[in-house]
C-alpha cells in the first residue's frame, strides 16, 4: 500500500474506533429531553452541563470516587509487595519443596474466579467479610499472574549481584532492599499499573460483594445508575465519562508502561 | 515474550545455582528455606485462602441441593442429570461457542492487521495508535453502557444514523442474532486494539530487513506478509488466541448490562447463566456452582491444548 | 425514572450515617459497617428497603416516629436499589449481618419464610389479621405462621391517553368495572390504535419487565387457569386456559400491538415510552403515578381504566412485605416497630404519600387523601378486590422466585423467537416441577 492509502486507512480506523467514546461524551452533554423526544444523535441542536449538576446534586459521586481510590490502592500495594516477594523467592531463592510450590501457583493461573465465584463468594461471607471494602481487595490481592511478572523479571537477573550482596554480609531481606527492588522500577511500574487499572475496572466480584450504595466502586455505580435512570443516557454517560476519564488521562500520560506491561503479560 | 512460556515451562530453573562456599551451603541453604518461605507465605496464604479452598468447595457444592443461606444438603447427582438435560444450560454453551468463534478470530486477525498497517513510519501514527489502545483503559461496564447508547432500538445512536438514512429500526435488543452481534461489536471494541498493542511489541523483534521486503509497495507484498511475516509471528498469534478463548469463554459484564443475557435465551453465556442460578432469584449455589466448573473444565482443557503446543514447539 | 430531585436522593443515599454525599468518615467500608449490612444493637434497627424518593422519605419519616415514641431508640434506615436488594440481603443472611428489618416483595418472600430466616411474629398481629383480608395475610404466612406485615398493595390497572383513542376514533372506555373490556374488545380497540398510531409509536405495553414476569398470570388467572394445582405440588401450566392466555399475549408481539423491545427480560421499562408519549395505552402499577405526574406534567392527558378481562377478572398482587431477620439482635424491638408500621395510622400516612394501596379493610373503605392522581386511585382500589386467595398462594410459593426468572425467559423466547405456545408451555411446566426440588429441604 502506497503511504497516502495508509494514512486514509489509518483516519478511517481510528474514526471507527474513536466513535463510540465520541457518542459518550457527545450525549454527556445533551439535555435529556431532546434524547427522550428525538432519539440520540451525534450532532445534538444544544448542548448542557446539567446532566452533571444533577449527578452532584443527587449522588454521591465523590464517595464513589474515594471508594473506587481506596479499593484500588489497598488492592494494588498489597498485591505489589506479595507479588513481588513470592517472585522473588520462586526466580532467585533454593528452597525444599520449590518445584511443587511452582506448580501450584501455576496451576492457579488456570482457574478462572468465575468459575468458583458461588463458593467464593460463601467462603467471603462466613468471614464476615461482606459489606467491607476487605471482601474486594483480600481475593484479588495475589495473582498467580502477578507472581509471574515477577519471577520473570527476577530470573533475568543476573545471580552475580546477588552473590556479591551476599558476601558483603547481606541477609536475603537486606538483599531485596538494597540491591533487588532499586533495580525492578520499571517491573514495580508495570505491576503497580496493571493491578490499579484491573481493580479499578473490575465488576462482577465488587458486584457481589458489595452490597450497599455507599461502597460502591465505579462500575457497581454505573450499573446501580443505570437501573435508576432507565433510559436517561446524557446522565448515564456522564457518569460514564467521568469514570473513565482519569483512567484514560493516566494511560496515555503512561503509555510505554501499559504497552510493556500489556504485552508482557494477559491482563485487563 | 509471554508469561504464558514461562508459566507452562515449570522446568525451566533459573540458571545458575547458588554460589556459595560448600562450608557454609547447608546454613545459607536453611536460611533460604526459611527466608523463602516468609517471603512466599502471603502470596500463599491468598491463593490458598481465596482460590484453592473455593475450588474444592464448588467440587463439593456441584453434588449438593443448597441455597445461597442455609446448609445444603447431599444430592448425589441431581445437580448434573439436570445439566445435562437442561435446554438452557446448552443454549449458553452454545451462544459462549458462537461468542467465542465471533471474537477470536476477529481481534486476532484485525489487531495483526492494524499492527502492520501501524508498525511503519507516517504522519501522525502515535496518535492513530493511542486511539486504537484506549479501549484497553475503559472499563467493561463503560463499554457495555455505550454498548447501550450505540444499539437502543428506540433512540439509540446507530438507529437514529439510520434512520436519516431512511432505513427503518433495526432490531438490535429485540433480534436474537442481531443482539448477539451488538455484544461481539463491543467487544471487538476493546480487544482489537490489545491484540494490535501486542503484535507491535513482538515485530520489534521481526528482523526489520524482512520487514522492510515483506511490506515493499507493489505486488508480493501481501504475498510476503503471508509467508514471512505471519509464520514469524506464529508464537505471538498463538498466545493471543489462547487468551481470547479464555477471555471470550468468562464473558460476563458487557451480555449482563447489555442484554441481560437476552432477548429469550439468545445471549446468555455460562457465566451469566451461572450468575444467573446463582445469585439471581432463584439462589441454586449448588447448580449454579455445577455451571461454574464446566467453565472451569473448558478453560483447563484449553490450557492443555496449550502446554502440548508448548512442549511440540520447545521439542 | 427521572433524576429525583436532588435533596432527597442525598438524604436516602448519602446519609444513612448521617453522611453528605462528601462526608466520609474514613472508616465506612474498611473497619465499620454501612448500616443494611449489618444488625443493629440492643437499641439499634438497621432497616433495609429500597423505593422511590417519596417512599424512601416517608419510610424516614416513620423511623423517626418511632424513635420519638421510644426514646432512645434509634432506626438507621438504608435505601438501596431494588434490583440489587434481594442480592443483599442473601449475602446478610449468609455472613450473619443481615439488617433487622427489611422490605420485601411477597414472591420474594416465600424464600425466606419457608427457610427459616424470619423472625416468626406469633401473635403481635392478631389485630391485623382481623382488619386484612385473607389473601393479604397469607402472602405473609407459612405454614400457618406469620412472618411479616402486609404493608400495603399495588396492582395493575390500563392507563390510556384519552386524547390518542378521541383521534383513532375510540370513544367509550368502560368506567365501570362490570363493563371492562374483554380480551376481544380490547384486541380491537389495540389494532384501531396500531392503524392509526405515527411511526415510532405503539398501540400499549406491558409491564412485565425486569421482576415483573409474574404479571403475566394475570391473564393466566383471567383465563381462569393456575400455576399450580390446588396443593401446589404439580404445575398445571399445560392447560387449556394457558394455552389461551399465551397465545392472546403472544399475538400482542406477533401483530405489532406492543413495541418489540417490551418483552419480559427488556432491559428498559415500558413507562419510559408512556411518558414520552410513544405509547397510547400501559399497564402500569398504581405506585408510578407520581412519577407520571411528574415527569408528564400536562403535556398530555391520561386517565385510567380497568384491566381487560376474560373467563374472569383478576389482577396481580404487588406491593411488599415488612419483615424481621431471624437474627435480629433485640427481636421485641423488632416486632414492635413491625407493630408500629403496620398500625392505621403509619400505614395510612405511607400509602397516601407513596399512592399505595393498604391493606387494612378498615383503610380500604375510606377515602384516602393520596398525594397525587386520587382520582385515579379508585380503578385501582376496585383492581385489588379482584385478588382472589389462590391466585396469592400461586405467587408465595417457596420457589416462586425462581418460577419468575423461568416466565421471563420462556415468555419472552415465545414472543420474541417464535417459540410455540404448546413448547413453551411444556418448557414452563417442566421448570416448574424442576425448581421444586429445593423444597424438599425447605419442607424438613
Amino acid at each position: 500500500m502506497s503511504r497516502p492509502v495508509r494514512f486514509l486507512v489509518c483516519l478511517v480506523v481510528s474514526a471507527v474506533f474513536v466513535l463510540p467514546l465520541f457518542a459518550m461524551v457527545v450525549v454527556a452533554f445533551t439535555p435529556r429531553e431532546l434524547v427522550f423526544d428525538g432519539g440520540a444523535s451525534l450532532w445534538p441542536s444544544s448542548f448542557t452541563t446539567s446532566n452533571f449538576t444533577n449527578l452532584f446534586a443527587s449522588f454521591p459521586v465523590w464517595r464513589w470516587f474515594s471508594n473506587a481510590m481506596i479499593v484500588a490502592t489497598l488492592t494494588t500495594a498489597l498485591s505489589v509487595a506479595v507479588n513481588l516477594a513470592a517472585g522473588f523467592a520462586l526466580a532467585k531463592l533454593q528452597f525444599a519443596g520449590r518445584t511443587f510450590v511452582l506448580v501450584v501457583v501455576l496451576s492457579t493461573l488456570m482457574v478462572p474466579a468465575q468459575a468458583v465465584m458461588i463458593p467464593q463468594f460463601e467462603l467471603v461471607a462466613r468471614m464476615g467479610l461482606i459489606g467491607l471494602f476487605w471482601a474486594v481487595i483480600l481475593p484479588s490481592a495475589s495473582t498467580a499472574l502477578g507472581v509471574f511478572l515477577a519471577r520473570q523479571f527476577f530470573v533475568s537477573v543476573p545471580d552475580e549481584l546477588l552473590d556479591a550482596a551476599r558476601l558483603d554480609g547481606c541477609g536475603t531481606v537486606a538483599t531485596l532492599r538494597y540491591v533487588v527492588l532499586p533495580m525492578a522500577k520499571p517491573l514495580i511500574a508495570v505491576m503497580v499499573l496493571l493491578a490499579f487499572m484491573t481493580q479499578w475496572n473490575d465488576f462482577l466480584w465488587p458486584l457481589i460483594t458489595l452490597r450497599d450504595p455507599d461502597l460502591y466502586t465505579l462500575p457497581v455505580a454505573l450499573r446501580f445508575l443505570q437501573g435508576q435512570f432507565d433510559a436517561d443516557y446524557g446522565g448515564l454517560m456522564a457518569m460514564a465519562l467521568l469514570s473513565c476519564v482519569p483512567l484514560l488521562v493516566v494511560f496515555v500520560a503512561l503509555q510505554r508502561f501499559f504497552v510493556d506491561g500489556f504485552s508482557r503479560s494477559g491482563i485487563r | 515474550m509471554t508469561i504464558e512460556k514461562t508459566a507452562l515451562a515449570p522446568g525451566q530453573e533459573a540458571p545458575g545455582e547458588q554460589a556459595t562456599t560448600p562450608g557454609t551451603a547447608p546454613r545459607s541453604r536453611l536460611r533460604d528455606n526459611r527466608s523463602a518461605y516468609s517471603l512466599l507465605a502471603p502470596n500463599l496464604l491468598l491463593i490458598g485462602l481465596f482460590l484453592l479452598v473455593p475450588l474444592v468447595w464448588s467440587l463439593l457444592m456441584a453434588f449438593q441441593a443448597k441455597r445461597s443461606f442455609g446448609l445444603g444438603e447431599w444430592s448425589g447427582l441431581t445437580n448434573l442429570s439436570r445439566l445435562l438435560s437442561d435446554d438452557v444450560f446448552w443454549r449458553a454453551l452454545l451462544n459462549t461457542a458462537i461468542f467465542t468463534v465471533a471474537t477470536v478470530p476477529l481481534s486476532v486477525g484485525l489487531g495483526l492487521a492494524l499492527a502492520l498497517l501501524m508498525d511503519k513510519a507516517l504522519p501522525g501514527r502515535g496518535v492513530f495508535r493511542t486511539i486504537v489502545y484506549l479501549p484497553i483503559a475503559v472499563s467493561s461496564l463503560v463499554v457495555s453502557l455505550v454498548g447501550l447508547l450505540l444499539f437502543d432500538e428506540s433512540i439509540g445512536i446507530l438507529n437514529g444514523v439510520l434512520r436519516d438514512l431512511g432505513v427503518g429500526p433495526v432490531a438490535w435488543q429485540s433480534n436474537g442474532a442481531l443482539a448477539m452481534l451488538s455484544v461481539v461489536v463491543m467487544t471487538l471494541w476493546t480487544r482489537v486494539g490489545f491484540g494490535m498493542l501486542v503484535y507491535l511489541a513482538a515485530l520489534q523483534d521481526v528482523d526489520s530487513e524482512v520487514l522492510e521486503a515483506a511490506t515493499m509497495d507493489g505486488a508480493g507484498g501481501l504475498d510476503r506478509i503471508r509467508h514471512v511475516v505471519v509464520p514469524w509471528l506464529r508464537p505471538t498469534t498463538f498466545f493471543l488466541v489462547v487468551i481470547n478463548m479464555i477471555w471470550s469463554f468468562q464473558v460476563f459484564d458487557v451480555v449482563y448490562v447489555m442484554t441481560n443475557g437476552g432477548p429469550g435465551y439468545s445471549t446468555t453465556m455460562l457465566v451469566t447463566y451461572a450468575y444467573d442460578e446463582g445469585f439471581g432469584p432463584s439462589r441454586n449455589f449448588g447448580y449454579g456452582a455445577t455451571v461454574g466448573l464446566v467453565l472451569l473444565v473448558i478453560t483447563l482443557a484449553i490450557t492443555a491444548v496449550q502446554l502440548r503446543v508448548n512442549r511440540r514447539q520447545e521439542a | 425514572m427521572p433524576p429525583p430531585p436532588s435533596l432527597s436522593r442525598r438524604a436516602l443515599l448519602g446519609s444513612a450515617l448521617g453522611l453528605g454525599a462528601y462526608g466520609l468518615s474514613g472508616c465506612a467500608g474498611l473497619t465499620e459497617r454501612v448500616s443494611s449490612t449489618s444488625r443493629g444493637s440492643r437499641d439499634t434497627l438497621t432497616f433495609q428497603t429500597y423505593g422511590t424518593d417519596v417512599e424512601g422519605n416517608i419510610y424516614d419519616v416513620l423511623a423517626r416516629r418511632f424513635e420519638e415514641q421510644n426514646r432512645g431508640v434509634t432506626v438507621d434506615v438504608t435505601v438501596v436499589p431494588f434490583a440489587e436488594a434481594s442480592t443483599g440481603i442473601d449475602a446478610g443472611l449468609v455472613s450473619g449481618t443481615a439488617p433487622d428489618i427489611f422490605r420485601v416483595d411477597y414472591p420474594t418472600m416465600g424464600v425466606y419464610a419457608s427457610t427459616g430466616q424470619l423472625l416468626d411474629l406469633e401473635d403481635s398481629l392478631d389485630e391485623l389479621a382481623g382488619d386484612s383480608s385473607k389473601a393479604f395475610m397469607d402472602a405473609v404466612t407459612d405454614r400457618g405462621r406469620v412472618f411479616g406485615i402486609p404493608q400495603h398493595v399495588d396492582t395493575s390497572a390500563l392507563v390510556y391517553r384519552p386524547d390518542v383513542l378521541r383521534d383513532a376514533g375510540i370513544t367509550s372506555v368502560p368506567d365501570r368495572p362490570e363493563d371492562a373490556w374483554s380480551w376481544e374488545e380490547f384486541a380491537q380497540v389495540a389494532a384501531t390504535l396500531r392503524d392509526a398510531a405515527p411511526a415510532g409509536s405503539s398501540a400499549f405495553a406491558v409491564n412485565w419487565q425486569a421482576l415483573g414476569a409474574f404479571r403475566w398470570l394475570n391473564f393466566l388467572f383471567q383465563a381462569g387457569g393456575h400455576v399450580y394445582d390446588e396443593d401446589r405440588t404439580r404445575s398445571l401450566l399445560t392447560s387449556a386456559s394457558a394455552t389461551r392466555a399465551l397465545d392472546f399475549t403472544k399475538s400482542f408481539f406477533d401483530e405489532g400491538l406492543v413495541p418489540q423491545t417490551s418483552s419480559t427480560k427488556a432491559a428498559t421499562y415500558p413507562d419510559a415510552l408512556f411518558t414520552s408519549g410513544s405509547l397510547a395505552m400501559l399497564y402500569a402499577g398504581n405506585f408510578l403515578l407520581p412519577s407520571f405526574a411528574d415527569t408528564i406534567k400536562d403535556r398530555f392527558e391520561y386517565a385510567v381504566t380497568y384491566l381487560p378481562r376474560d373467563r374472569r377478572r383478576a389482577s396481580e398482587l404487588g406491593g411488599n412485605a415488612l419483615v424481621a431477620t431471624k437474627g435480629a439482635t433485640n427481636p421485641e424491638l423488632a416486632s414492635e416497630f413491625l407493630t408500629f408500621m403496620a398500625a392505621p395510622a403509619q400505614m395510612k400516612d405511607f400509602c397516601e404519600a407513596s399512592v399505595l394501596l393498604p391493606t387494612r379493610d378498615s383503610l380500604l373503605s375510606q377515602e384516602l387523601d393520596f398525594a397525587v392522581a386520587a382520582d385515579l386511585m379508585p380503578v385501582y382500589a376496585d383492581q385489588v378486590t379482584t385478588i382472589e386467595p389462590r391466585d396469592v398462594a400461586d405467587v408465595t410459593t417457596a420457589t416462586f422466585a425462581e418460577v419468575n426468572l423461568s416466565l421471563a425467559n420462556e415468555l419472552e423466547t415465545c414472543f420474541l423467537s417464535g417459540r410455540g405456545t404448546a413448547d413453551t408451555l411444556q418448557a414452563l411446566a417442566e421448570q416448574v416441577d424442576e425448581s421444586a426440588y429445593l423444597n424438599r429441604q425447605d419442607a424438613s
